[in-house]
């Protein structure tokens, strides 16, 4: 017997070593930062606060649902592309990642990720449930490469107050313009009647912000923005007239100077400035300061999409999505992976508290989505709403450059032509060394 | 008490020349100090606040409400500690082959190594990184460390340091029968303490402040250095959101240092200067 009882150790000890083999792992690599000393343990998702508390809260909760697949988390710092690539390099990519749609395009190209819609079926989600933009913005060469997860864009955030002020309210809705020039007409008057500035821009290090404003209005012109894999058509008669008006816009001083990112929230927060045309993410924050007595923002907040103010009504917009790296795997890790998006995929409401708009078209639709704050006014940028073609590849740093150009040009630093012709150039320049 | 009687006086005017530089040196830190006592929310608006109570240590907590900060902080120890031990080993070794002995092809050899000061890390940071992943050292200690062993200042600096020191000491402990070794050992190595020390910290504050290496090997959250995970902790936004608990991890960050430079704060003096005056 005393023989016996190491061997009965042994196969004990075995049999719980397989018991925990059982459970398929998958890795799951995300942004949106750590909070485990807040959510670390938390699965009630509707409780949970921020991008990061509701991700941690969603993946506890799986966790606790599925027990016998196993999310082990690698949180990297944002926006944790160099991490990716080293690892897909090192032949060591996490099962499942979250990335930038418009980042897609350059890991597709050269194979690193995979088309999931044999994961999708298995999961039960069908490709036309998602949104127009949403579908747009996964969808490369006709292949699906991942699971969105939202989309998000730029909106106007609107001083409700001061728009009051300065006469531009019909009863609880702020005036828009329909027009370049009767944004300028509003925007001195504005100015004129309140003291301050119409627009509040975010000048300094944020490219993404002139970017997004030349993106959108090239795409209310129907432009072709990128007329093929390897080049920017910048140097148009659309381009032109809508840097020279952002341009007008700042010589007027009709807009904040010399402000980055952090410096034009707080204006926007303090109630220095009229409009902040910034991305859905500061939705949460701002509504937060709606509710606040006693802050400059209370009660007085809106929010909209972009008004037409050429063309048709349009909007350049980014999206969340769950891509899933090429790698050899197991049929019980695929079936994980599906069951992992179909959590995924109804959890999607949980998501868009955060904010972002939600990626499939039955929550867009929800009476549920459109009670939460502002989502009403903003949901049509889930049809409305553009990526840039799929084919388009480093469109982070194209948006780097653009973005810099485009500063230069509105701070008076470079001629209008200057400005987009340097661009067009540093761009071309740039998609010419692509393999 | 003769030591310090010998010191100059300063004149009123060097003197306030000294206390603004000194403030302009500390404003910053102090700056950071106090963002980090509030809370985020009230920082969002106005970050002015952080000049005026109330003072909060939420933003500490939730550092070390996470589970992987004492990882962390451990592997940065780690890495930063076995980095440093080694590049003095080798370093010193170097530097005494390169200063004493002598060997075929000593100054081309040495030339080449100085060669390395002007490769800048970022041009073999891929070909490193493959032969790292080949040897699957990605994700370890040893994948941390021995980058940072390749020093060409290092081995520069101790053998401009070897040098200065007379031969006539080395002479005369080989004529007590000391073998080379010894004479390395117990007679040399000693008379560089300065030197080790100046380049002990300078490896040090390298190696724990370094960030791009370990941002792109140790892809593991369990084997992040402290750099690389308060980073991954940071929302989008940290600056403007999260900026409170932005200033507390970077003053969580560098009290080991802070710490490093209390307890060798003489030796990294004396040493600075001794460097100057040779």
């Amino acid at each position: 017997m005393r023989r016996l009882a190491p061997i009965i150790a042994a196969a004990l000890l075995l049999g719980s070593c397989r018991q925990g083999e059982e459970r398929t792992g998958i890795y799951l690599q995300r942004f949106f930062g750590e909070c485990g000393a807040v959510f670390g343990r938390d699965i009630d998702v509707a409780k949970a606060e921020g991008e990061c508390g509701i991700i941690t809260a969603m993946i506890n909760k799986f966790n606790a649902e599925n027990k016998d697949v196993r999310v082990s988390q690698n949180v990297v710092a944002w926006p944790g592309y160099p991490q990716l690539t080293a690892q897909v390099a090192a032949k060591d990519p996490p099962d499942v990642v979250t990335m930038h749609s418009g980042v897609i395009s350059d890991y597709a190209a050269n194979g690193l990720v995979e088309p999931v819609e044999p994961i999708l079926r298995e999961a039960g989600i069908d490709p036309a449930s998602f949104t127009e933009a949403s579908l747009r913005s996964v969808t490369i060469n006709g292949r699906i490469y991942g699971l969105p997860w939202d989309i998000h864009g730029g909106l106007f955030h609107i001083n409700t107050a001061l728009f009051r002020k300065a006469g531009l309210m019909r009863g609880d809705k702020p005036v828009l313009p329909n027009s370049a020039e009767e944004l300028l007409a509003h925007a001195r008057q504005f100015k004129a009647r309140t003291g301050k500035p119409y627009l509040i821009q975010s000048l300094v290090g944020d490219p993404a912000y002139q970017t997004r404003n030349l993106y959108t209005y090239l795409m209310a012109h129907d432009a072709v923005i990128f007329p093929d894999p390897r080049h920017v058509r910048l140097r148009t008669p659309e381009a032109r007239k809508i840097m020279t008006f952002f341009r007008q816009v700042n010589a007027e001083k009709l807009g904040t100077q010399n402000q980055d990112t952090p410096a034009a929230i707080a204006t926007f927060m303090n109630g220095e400035g009229g409009i902040y045309p910034t991305g859905t993410w500061m939705i949460g924050q701002f509504e937060q300061e709606a509710k606040t007595a006693g802050r400059p923002l209370h009660n007085s907040y809106a929010v909209v999409p972009y008004p037409r103010l050429w063309g048709r009504q349009a909007s350049f917009v980014s999206g969340h999505v769950w891509v899933v790296p090429t790698r050899q795997r197991t049929r019980e890790e695929r079936s994980a992976l599906a069951r992992f998006f179909r959590f995924m995929a109804e959890h999607n409401y949980d998501w868009v508290r955060t904010g972002h708009l939600p990626a499939f078209k039955a929550i867009v639709d929800s009476p549920q989505f459109k009670a939460l704050p502002h989502r009403a006014e903003i949901a049509p940028l889930a049809s409305f709403g553009q990526p840039l073609p799929g084919y388009v590849r480093r469109q982070a740093a194209i948006e780097g450059l653009i973005g810099e150009e485009m500063a230069a040009v509105v701070n008076g630093q470079k001629s209008v032509e200057r400005g987009l012709t340097d661009a067009e150039r540093r761009v071309n320049e740039l998609l010419a060394q692509l393999d | 008490m003769a030591a310090s009687n010998r010191r100059a006086r300063l004149s009123p005017l060097a003197f306030t020349f000294v206390l603004i530089g000194a403030l302009i040196m500390v404003a910053p830190l102090i700056w950071t100090l106090l963002l980090s006592l509030k809370s985020n929310a009230e920082l969002v608006g106005n970050s002015g606040a952080a000049l005026h109570g109330p003072y909060t240590l939420e933003n500490y907590q939730a550092i070390f409400g996470n589970r992987l900060t004492t990882r962390w902080l451990i592997n940065s120890m780690i890495v930063s500690l076995g980095t440093t031990a080694g590049v003095l080993i080798l370093c010193s070794l170097a530097g005494y082959g390169f200063a004493r002995l002598d060997f075929p092809y000593r100054k081309t050899i040495f030339v080449l190594v100085l060669a390395g000061l002007a490769i800048p890390g970022e041009a073999v940071v891929l070909p490193r990184h493959q032969l790292f992943a080949d040897l699957h050292l990605h994700n370890s200690y040893p994948g941390l460390i021995l980058p940072g062993l390749v020093t060409p200042f290092g081995v520069f600096f101790m053998t401009q340091y070897f040098r200065a020191i007379p031969r006539d000491l080395d002479e005369a402990a080989m004529l007590d029968g000391a073998s080379r070794f010894t004479t390395f050992f117990k007679v040399l190595l000693p008379l560089t303490v300065p030197a080790q020390s100046t380049l002990a910290v300078f490896t040090f504050l390298a190696s724990w402040n370094d960030y791009w290496w370990p941002l792109i090997s140790a892809t593991r959250s369990d084997m992040y250095t402290l750099t690389v995970g308060l980073a991954s902790s940071q929302m989008n936004y940290a600056q403007t959101s999260g900026l409170g608990f932005l200033m507390a991890q970077a003053v969580f960050a560098s009290i080991p240092i802070f710490i490093v430079y209390l307890v060798f704060q003489k030796q990294i003096v004396r040493a600075m200067a001794g460097t100057a005056i040779r």
